[in-house]
């Protein structure tokens, strides 16, 4: 197969860019957002869900994976890709765990990944993974939510909060903005949705909720959950809106008072 | 010397093991665990070769697990079994073959019946309604042909079970002292003190 | 992509008892010599509809020498997966295996894609019976009725309108036929369980059997085929 090794390979471009990475962002790009929000010691993963069709079957299309007890993965871009991906971070969490008997670290998990996504860019014949992924968990013995992201390039990093995909730099400015450190559960839960809200128009049904609340404890809410805290976010935004609506006219109606004192004939003069 | 035991009965197995570790006529520990969960219904006591036994045993459970959360179902016990028989099977036709014996119970939640497998380090296999390995098994083998019903409840299984123990503690000169006894059901594995 | 929506239909109906799998074959010619497929093997002629192991039958689209290659690894892998544990390969892990295979080829340089869509239809203790569909990308989704190939489209949307969560497989094979009634001629395979034994039992229909078939739908053939031989 040595004929498989001398094409496709990622060159720079005069200019110094990886095109092949590039394309593989904006593969990213184009794929569903995924977004990652830690609190106190909770850490939180909601996806974005393509409307699953009337005859799909809701079990198979799923972008949240478990990678091991404690460590889960969303992932945005090529879902074949990501599925490789998993299954072989899904492998090192077992071996790692068979050689020095500790689980990984998520920290580590994502080392690897990330390792695999730039072997991918460099090595001759293949392409670059298209997807970026959002990988939380718990260290083993240690109670801080972890969160981290990787990319095509190989890049990986640690946030507070992030997204990934379609649109997540408008959410990512909308986190920025409301992000707090040392939030609640419930607090969490409900920034991660609202900050998904941004892009999802269509509201709960097409959201999906992975919550870690300590190691190897993950539950994803149901769907009657999330409809819950999308309507307690609609009803905060509308009372914000009214809020908004009464003050205005307060400060309308004051300046009308304002004017109107200012042509009436004042008692002195 | 070592004994692991297993039985089946209704809708249960039980798996009993010693717990001591020995290196020649010395006795180093007697609170070793033999038998180890593979899985939420499976259960799986080793024995042989002392290092073999744990480092076989760790892959299994790895690849088993592996396995479980790639599928986010675990393997039925006849095809963890077999799986099981043939890394041995492959092993022994290796350079350094493991010497582990092993017996194998785990509950089908597909089919809602218990399994019961007896391996040995030549990737023997075979299902069975009660097995034992070690010299313990030349005494508890007829005793369970005379009292083993398919049909018992745990307490007449665990009754059984003692039978055989004190069998081998009473004709066996090498006999071990402690056992750990685990049952796997329609609820999952836990550990039973008899 | 662009190969498949030419291809001849596939088309796929999950029942509660049972999958039903149906096939458009594109008339190659008058001369083509069928009478080895319609005597021999497993029934089928061999050509869209394939037993890929006892409790998965699989119906491709797209090119068929690609095809070909695909449907011997889906049978090696499942044989493989009996040899190492024992049992049936479960149905959406035949689909991984194959998935993989075809992700690697998008992925790896030199090589081109496949240029095919698969659907399994099969039966595995832990989700029972199962319908899925693969893509030349490599990704693959659980469906409860779909379509692949020239017009999957409408297809699907009649499917959409049809089709009853409890559906039976005779009702089942009805809104297959129905839905293909365009087609003159194709395969056809139903997986069920063998009231006795509880294991899945694959039928894939000889062209006998599917006119037999078409006759007691109310559905005649009979009528378009006199009707070709007079004009």
């Amino acid at each position: 197969m040595s004929r498989s090794y001398d094409r496709a390979l990622t060159v720079f471009s005069p200019d110094g860019h990886l095109f092949q990475v590039e394309y593989a962002l904006e593969a990213v790009r184009k794929g569903t957002c995924a977004v990652g929000v830690r609190g106190k010691d909770v850490v939180v993963l909601g996806v974005e869900k393509k409307s699953v069709l009337q005859l799909q079957d809701p079990r198979t299309v799923r972008k949240v994976a478990m990678l091991d007890d404690h460590v889960c993965l969303a992932f945005a871009g090529l879902t074949a890709d990501g599925r490789v991906l998993i299954d072989k971070a899904r492998i090192e969490c077992q071996s790692h765990r068979l050689t020095v008997e500790d689980p990984v670290t998520v920290e580590y998990i994502t080392r690897y990944i990330a390792g695999i996504q730039q072997k991918y860019t460099q090595s001759g014949g293949v392409r670059p993974f298209g997807i970026s992924t959002l990988i939380v968990g718990f260290d083993p013995h240690d109670s801080k939510p972890r969160l981290y992201q990787t990319e095509p390039s190989g890049i990986y990093s640690a946030w507070k909060a992030n997204a990934i995909g379609r649109s997540s730099k408008t959410v990512r400015e909308f986190l920025e903005k409301n992000h707090k450190d040392e939030l609640s559960r419930e607090d969490t839960i409900k920034l991660t949705v609202k900050s998904l809200l941004e892009v999802v128009q269509t509201g709960a049904k097409n959201i999906e909720i992975s919550v870690m609340e300590s190691y190897g404890k993950v539950t994803s809410l149901a769907l009657s959950e999330i409809e819950a805290i999308v309507a307690d976010i609609e009803k905060e935004k509308e009372a914000e809106a009214e809020r908004k609506r009464s003050r205005l006219a307060a400060t309308a109606a004051g300046q009308a008072a304002m004017s109107q004192r200012a042509t009436e004939p004042g008692p002195s003069s | 010397m070592e004994t692991s035991f297993a039985l089946t009965g209704k809708g249960y197995v039980i798996i009993a093991a010693d717990t001591t570790a020995a290196r020649s006529i010395v006795k180093m520990k007697v609170d070793e665990d033999k038998i180890k969960a593979l899985g939420p219904h499976l259960l799986m006591a080793y024995s042989g070769e002392p290092g073999d036994t744990v480092q076989f045993a760790e892959y299994v459970e790895r690849n088993i697990r592996l396995y479980q959360i790639r599928n986010t179902y675990s393997l039925r016990p006849s095809a963890a079994a077999s799986w099981v028989r043939r890394s041995l099977a492959e092993s022994l036709r290796s350079r350094h073959p493991y010497s582990v014996n092993l017996l194998l119970g785990g509950y089908d939640t597909a089919s809602y019946d218990p399994h019961l497998y007896w391996i040995d380090y030549l990737g023997t296999i075979s299902e069975v309604p009660f097995a034992a390995h070690g010299y313990g098994s030349y005494f508890a083998l007829s005793l369970l042909d005379r009292y083993h019903n398919p049909e018992a409840t745990l307490e007449e299984g665990l009754e059984t079970l003692k039978r055989c123990i004190d069998e081998v503690t009473k004709r066996l000169v090498v006999s071990p002292g402690k056992y750990k006894v685990k049952v796997v059901d329609k609820d999952g594995v836990r550990e039973v003190e008899i | 992509m662009e190969a498949i929506s030419h291809a001849g239909t596939v088309l796929g109906v999950l029942a509660k008892d049972g999958v039903v799998l149906a096939a458009e074959k594109k008339v190659t010619g008058k001369l083509l010599d069928l009478s080895a497929s319609t005597q021999g093997g497993y029934g089928g002629s061999g050509e869209k509809i394939f037993l890929l192991n006892t409790n998965v039958i699989g119906g491709v689209a797209g090119l068929t020498a690609d095809a070909n290659s695909l449907v011997n690894f889906c049978r090696s892998a499942a044989q493989r997966h009996l040899l190492t544990y024992n049992e049936d390969i479960p149905v959406e892990l035949l689909a991984q295996r194959l998935c993989d295979l075809k992700q690697g080829y998008t992925q790896y340089g030199g090589l081109r894609p496949f240029g095919v869509s698969i659907l399994y239809a099969g039966y595995d203790p832990h989700y029972e019976f199962q319908l899925y569909h693969s893509d030349p990308s490599g990704n693959y989704s659980g469906w409860k009725a779909t379509c692949i190939g020239a017009n999957s489209g409408t297809a699907q949307s009649l499917l959409k309108q049809e089709y009853k969560d409890d559906i039976l497989v005779k009702d089942a094979i009805g809104l297959v036929l129905r839905t293909m009634s365009k087609t003159m001629d194709m395969e056809f395979a139903v997986l069920t369980l063998d009231p006795t034994t509880k294991t899945p039992k694959a039928k894939i229909y000889r062209p006998h059997e599917i006119d037999a078939l078409l006759l007691s739908e109310g559905l005649t053939k009979k009528d378009e085929d006199t009707e070709m031989k007079s004009s």
